[in-house]
């Protein structure tokens, strides 16, 4: 990287808990958010799903925003705020807004539909998580599927990296909806049963949702403020697939070549890199994608590996900030988040790692998305 | 930071006759495509041949409210309004990224590709990015546009808002090659 990004700033709410204190907890103790729905209005109740264990209500009052905000926004609102404090930042003043969502506000007009609600769209979402903390210099919004909010810290990275910016909030947000949960059941990718990602049994995902936000500087406003760096972003790649709307290419080829841009990037070589998050969302198709990818990549020498989405779900547009989160917590810590619900090897599948205590130094991390929108960040202490 | 130079723009504007797009999608591709689809692939295939380009670096797009006509039927088919079927299709492409992926296959374009939906300003975020990129000396060369289709239900939520509803077809491809420019652009830093 030719300019050093500091993470100053962190912030998750997910299906294990609101904040980083019972994430870190939940991902030590293997304690899985997975579950039937609660929340969510839907008639589809066959699905599990890792919802975050909050009623809007219950977010709203807790950072005191409105509770007929979408639930997009108010899981923004929870991480951003946790990010803020964190690097002590009162607000948003001076501070451009990338977020991440597809689903935006579509728990909303699924309320009003045939009628649209005004905060249906993705920009509607991100405006109000930025109104919140009093408005933000500029906000706009990454749409590119699951691998929305890892775009979103690229993008601010590089308005860093330019000189446009000292100080930027990256991240994500994406809510359930009934909508994205039939979508999703209408591609038959989703199991009844806990996730099992990279197992030999796997049978598909289990739908999540959550928001995390990441706070990133430069070094020289890091300098003046005195803010603490919690880690660097080292590198970063963004590569398409260009294979199928949904499905992933066999040789995992947008996904090796996001990998491998995010290496360069950071002048690393494969066997520097300690513990890949992966995207490992479950399906049959993605997982052994992925595999080949991280073949290609690692070889034979291939490093820790686990998805943590059996603990979270599949967070779909928030999932690349919120598991780079997780990778923070794993580098401060010094441990591995295990693999949970894994018991059978697929030979068109890596091992993933059971987890345990280990120094690391610098991490990978995975998000892929529909069409083939495949980026990965690469974490360092 | 490099200079970055405009080298290609292709519109089709509310009105402007519909191109024939027969030279570009079998029967088949075209009936699976919507016409925000047909519009986008056109306009980004007539502004990469004005630009003699054959595959970007980069494909980065600004919708401001995405492919809704397909998330209405799935929305449609949800609500259990005019037995309309929940089909797979409509759910893969109502994503708002379904513009630059499918852009990106047809290119076989497997460099940095992104979607931005910010309502307004959704163009201006796609073009921020590429500039920024193609400055930086990470990409020569980037394709960038702005898509949006209009529903009677969006109008109207649009209008109920303030916001004019506009439909969106625009290319315009972006370079750090000053050969053949049509102009300059310069920083578009957003404040």
């Amino acid at each position: 990287m030719d300019t050093l990004i500091h993470i100053t700033g962190a912030g998750v709410v997910s299906a294990v808990g609101c904040g980083q204190g019972e994430t870190l907890d939940a991902l030590r103790r293997g304690r899985s958010g997975i579950g039937p729905v609660r929340f969510l209005r839907t008639a589809e109740k066959t699905f599990l799903v890792g919802e975050v264990p909050l009623s809007n209500e219950e977010m709203a009052a807790r950072c005191g925003a409105s509770p007929d905000l979408s639930r997009t926004s108010l899981m923004g609102i929870l991480a951003l705020r946790e990010a803020l404090t964190e690097a002590g930042l009162p607000d948003l003043t001076g501070i451009p807004l990338i977020s991440g969502t597809t689903v935006g506000g579509m728990d909303k007009t699924e309320q009003t539909f045939p009628a649209y609600s005004p905060l249906h769209d993705c920009g509607a979402s991100t405006d109000a998580i930025a109104a919140h903390f009093g408005g933000a210099p500029f906000a706009t919004t990454l749409s590119t599927a699951c691998s929305s909010a890892a775009n979103a810290v690229i993008f601010g990275a590089n308005l860093i990296r330019s000189g446009q910016a000292d100080i930027v909030a990256v991240g994500g947000s994406e809510s359930l909806s009934d909508f994205h949960l039939h979508g999703f059941g209408s591609l038959m990718i989703l199991d009844t049963a806990p996730c099992r990602p990279f197992d030999a049994t796997r049978a598909g995902l289990n739908l999540g949702e959550g928001a995390a936000f990441l706070i990133l500087e430069s070094d020289a406003s890091v300098r003046r403020r005195g803010a603490a760096s919690l880690a660097v972003l080292s590198g970063f790649g963004n590569a398409c697939d260009a294979f199928h709307q949904t499905a992933s290419s066999e040789n995992g080829e947008g996904a090796f070549l996001a990998m491998q841009k995010a290496l360069r990037m950071a002048g690393l070589r494969p066997e520097d890199i300690d513990y890949v998050n992966a995207h490992g969302t479950g399906t049959p198709n993605n997982d052994a994608s992925e595999s080949a990818a991280l073949r290609r990549v690692f070889g034979d020498a291939l490093p820790p590996i686990s998805s943590t989405k059996a603990f979270t779900g599949h967070t779909t547009s928030a999932s690349g900030s919120i598991e780079a989160v997780f990778c923070l917590l794993a580098l401060r810590e010094g441990f591995i988040p295990a693999q949970l619900n894994w018991t059978t090897a697929d030979p068109a599948c890596i091992v993933p790692s059971l987890g345990g205590p280990a120094s690391l130094k610098h991490i990978l991390c995975n998000a892929f998305g529909f069409g083939g929108n495949d980026s990965s960040l690469l974490i360092s202490r | 930071m490099r200079p970055v130079y405009l080298h290609a723009r292709c519109e089709l504007k509310p009105g402007d006759p519909e191109p024939d797009f027969r030279s570009l999608f079998s029967v088949m591709e075209a009936r699976r495509m919507g016409r925000l689809l047909k519009r986008a692939v056109w306009t980004a295939s007539e502004a990469l041949k004005e630009a003699g380009i054959d595959v970007p670096d980069a494909v980065i797009i600004g919708t401001d409210y995405g492919c809704i006509e397909n998330s209405e039927f799935f929305l449609k088919a949800l609500k259990g309004i005019d037995d309309a079927p929940m089909k797979p299709t409509h759910f893969m492409q109502s994503t708002h990224n379904t513009i630059s992926s499918l852009i990106a296959i047809r290119l076989g374009a497997h460099g940095y590709n992104a979607t931005y939906s910010h309502r307004g300003r959704s163009f201006e975020s796609a073009l921020q990015d590429a500039w920024t990129q193609i400055a930086l000396g990470d990409i020569d060369t980037a394709l960038v546009g702005w898509f949006d289709e209009m529903t009677p239900a969006l109008a109207e939520s649009l209008i109920a808002q303030g916001i004019e509803p506009k439909e969106h077809a625009l290319a315009v491809v972006l370079s750090a090659n000053p050969e053949g420019a049509i102009e300059e652009i310069p920083s578009l830093r957003s404040e």
